[in-house]
């Protein structure tokens, strides 16, 4: 919020420049969480693309030096959102708010518990982890993709889903509770536990 | 809130055990967001106690799972040259 108080006035050639070395740079990371949104190729470039598109036309709100990064995945998941969820093959079984009301509260609920061995986990592959994740709905799904596989802290997830800090943890604490879910369930299927 | 929530840990922590609370830093320890003393806190306590260590073990061997088997995908080739001919078409 506070960061848009200023608009920047950049000439053509300091755009291209921000947008090679700033935004480039991040076209893997934008594409594999695209392609994990819509869980289709053609879809996922396509969201790029519009996503780089609107950040060079709104290039202006962007303060280089800022976290580029962030900035880009907020617009990607924003025009997920927007315009893509409803033309997309895939559309969301849950919608945020659902996914609040069912489970918003301040305390993060404690109980973890599972019959999980780490060695099961250890053993796993790619393909197993992927379904497991993929079967998550997509709210829970991004939370897991931004902070364990993009890395971004609770303050920067809070700026891209545009929701507090605290809905931040209780979302992931509840995404990591069914994506261990899947995974139980997966262990069980294969015969790994017990 | 942080505040708070270290002079409740200092004072779960001072007696036996919580674990309880040991839970509930486990994903700020995981995800790099508690602050030097709660991490003091919680691997004084998970150094003894088994369960809570074993829980933040399975927790962290996930999110290594997660971080490490993922495959990613190959951007496609011709993805930047689409979006600077269309930025240039549109510029």
């Amino acid at each position: 919020m506070s960061e848009e108080k200023t608009k920047q006035q950049y000439t053509d050639i300091e755009k291209e420049q921000i947008f090679d070395k700033e935004f480039l740079p991040h076209i893997s990371s934008m594409y594999n969480f695209a392609y994990r949104l819509t869980f289709d190729e053609d879809d996922a470039k396509d969201l790029v693309q519009e996503t780089y598109l609107k950040a060079y036309r709104f290039l202006n709100s962007f303060q280089q030096g800022t976290n580029a990064k962030a900035w880009l995945f907020r617009i990607l998941k924003n025009s997920f959102i927007n315009d893509f969820r409803k033309k997309s093959k895939q559309p969301s079984k849950v919608d945020y708010q659902e996914v609040e009301a069912f489970y918003n509260s301040e305390s993060v609920d404690v109980s973890m518990t599972t019959d999980l061995r780490v060695e099961t986990v250890q053993h796993m592959i790619g393909d197993e982890v992927s379904s497991a994740l993929n079967a998550l709905a997509v709210d829970f799904r991004t939370v897991i993709i931004l902070c364990d596989l993009e890395g971004f802290t609770y303050e920067e997830m809070a700026k891209i889903l545009d929701i507090p800090i605290g809905t931040v943890r209780s979302r992931l604490h509840r995404a990591r509770n069914l994506l261990k879910e899947k995974l139980q369930a997966y262990a069980k299927s294969m015969g790994y536990n017990k | 809130m942080a505040t708070n929530l270290l002079d409740w840990l200092r004072q779960s922590f001072s007696g036996q055990n919580d674990c309880e609370k040991c839970l509930e830093l486990l994903e700020l320890i995981m995800d790099g967001e508690a602050s030097p003393e709660e991490e003091k806190l919680f691997h004084k306590h998970i150094d003894a106690c088994l369960p809570c260590y074993e829980t933040y073990n399975l927790e962290a061997s996930i999110k290594k799972l997660l971080q490490t088997k993922l495959k990613r995908k190959q951007v496609p080739d011709d993805l930047i040259q689409k979006i600077r001919s269309k930025i240039r078409s549109t510029a």
